[in-house]
């Protein structure tokens, strides 16, 4: 029988890198990423005792990653507003002068795009596109059914293309 | 649009970063002073909603029963707004005949020949 250590680095050393570029995808900083990324794997350590294997483990890990990932979007909302600023104009902010992009004018715009749709549609969105889970898989994290995962996969998918076909830059 | 990775990470970030996460284990979870206290936070504001939500109800059952008012009240507010202040003649049964008049009278835009004639087609 693994002892809990083991079964975490073993999290670890299966999720650590996928979840990384999820939450980058989401915060839209390496450094924020890096720092959410420790709080996410110490809240699954914490956790580790009372996982009962009801959901597989890992839907489970990344149910808490998720879930992480939006409180933490939520908290730089509510700090955006008590300084009267745009969490959205900060984030597009972040992208152009993100040290570690180095895709095209285009992948920059589209980026931005995602900045702009709301946080539960863009974390669809960035499971479907960029995590490549399916929908049953991103249902089983979430809770929500396949049709409406479906549904607001398609409403972001069109959003993002307004946005870009604006920049003439979907092709 | 192609799906390229466009972002990248600092060299053996992966490695680095699975070395510092399989440290969790070791460090001491850090306990702020707020979530040392946060439960007992939780109680003392579970109390004082009770106490005052149980005060509400307590004074509300103990209290005699009231005559209902509201009525008066809208009476009295569409009196208020009304621009003639006709219905609060009307509905006042302790007027005279002369207050109207003089109540008429005070206002500029009606005669007293005006009054004479309604008080005549009145009598008739």
């Amino acid at each position: 029988m693994d002892s809990l250590e083991q079964v975490f680095n073993k999290i670890v050393a299966d999720y650590s890198e996928r979840l990384f570029w999820h939450v980058r995808r989401m915060v839209n900083s390496h450094e924020d990423a890096d720092d959410l990324l420790q709080d996410i794997f110490l809240k699954i350590w914490t956790a580790l005792p009372s996982f009962r294997g009801e959901a597989q483990l890992y839907t489970w890990v990344w149910r808490i990653a998720t879930n992480e990932t939006l409180n933490h979007l939520r908290k730089e909302r509510v700090r955006a507003a008590l300084r009267m600023q745009s969490v959205d104009a900060e984030m597009e902010r972040r992208i152009e002068a993100d040290p570690y992009f180095n895709g095209t004018a285009a992948q920059r715009e589209l980026a931005k795009a995602l900045v702009r749709l709301p946080e539960k549609q863009r974390q669809v969105f960035v499971m479907r596109w960029w995590d490549e889970l399916s929908y049953e898989e991103i249902s089983a994290i979430t809770g929500t059914s396949v049709g409406a995962l479906k549904a607001s996969y398609h409403i972001a998918q069109e959003k993002v293309k307004l946005n870009l076909s604006e920049l003439d830059v979907s092709k | 649009m192609t799906k390229r990775n466009d972002i990248s990470v600092p060299q053996d970030y992966f490695q680095n970063l699975e070395q510092r996460l399989s440290r969790i284990p070791h460090q001491e979870v850090r306990t702020t002073t707020f979530q040392k206290v946060s439960p007992w936070l939780a109680y003392a504001a579970s109390l004082a909603i009770l106490a005052t939500v149980g005060g509400f109800v307590f004074r509300k059952a103990a209290a005699p029963v009231q005559e209902d008012y509201s009525w008066d009240y809208i009476s009295y507010l569409s009196r208020s707004v009304d621009p003639d202040g006709m219905v609060e003649l009307e509905e006042n049964a302790d007027l005279t005949d002369e207050d109207i008049v003089n109540y008429l009278l005070a206002d500029n835009s009606i005669s007293v020949e005006l009054i004479a004639e309604a008080n005549y087609e009145e009598d008739n």
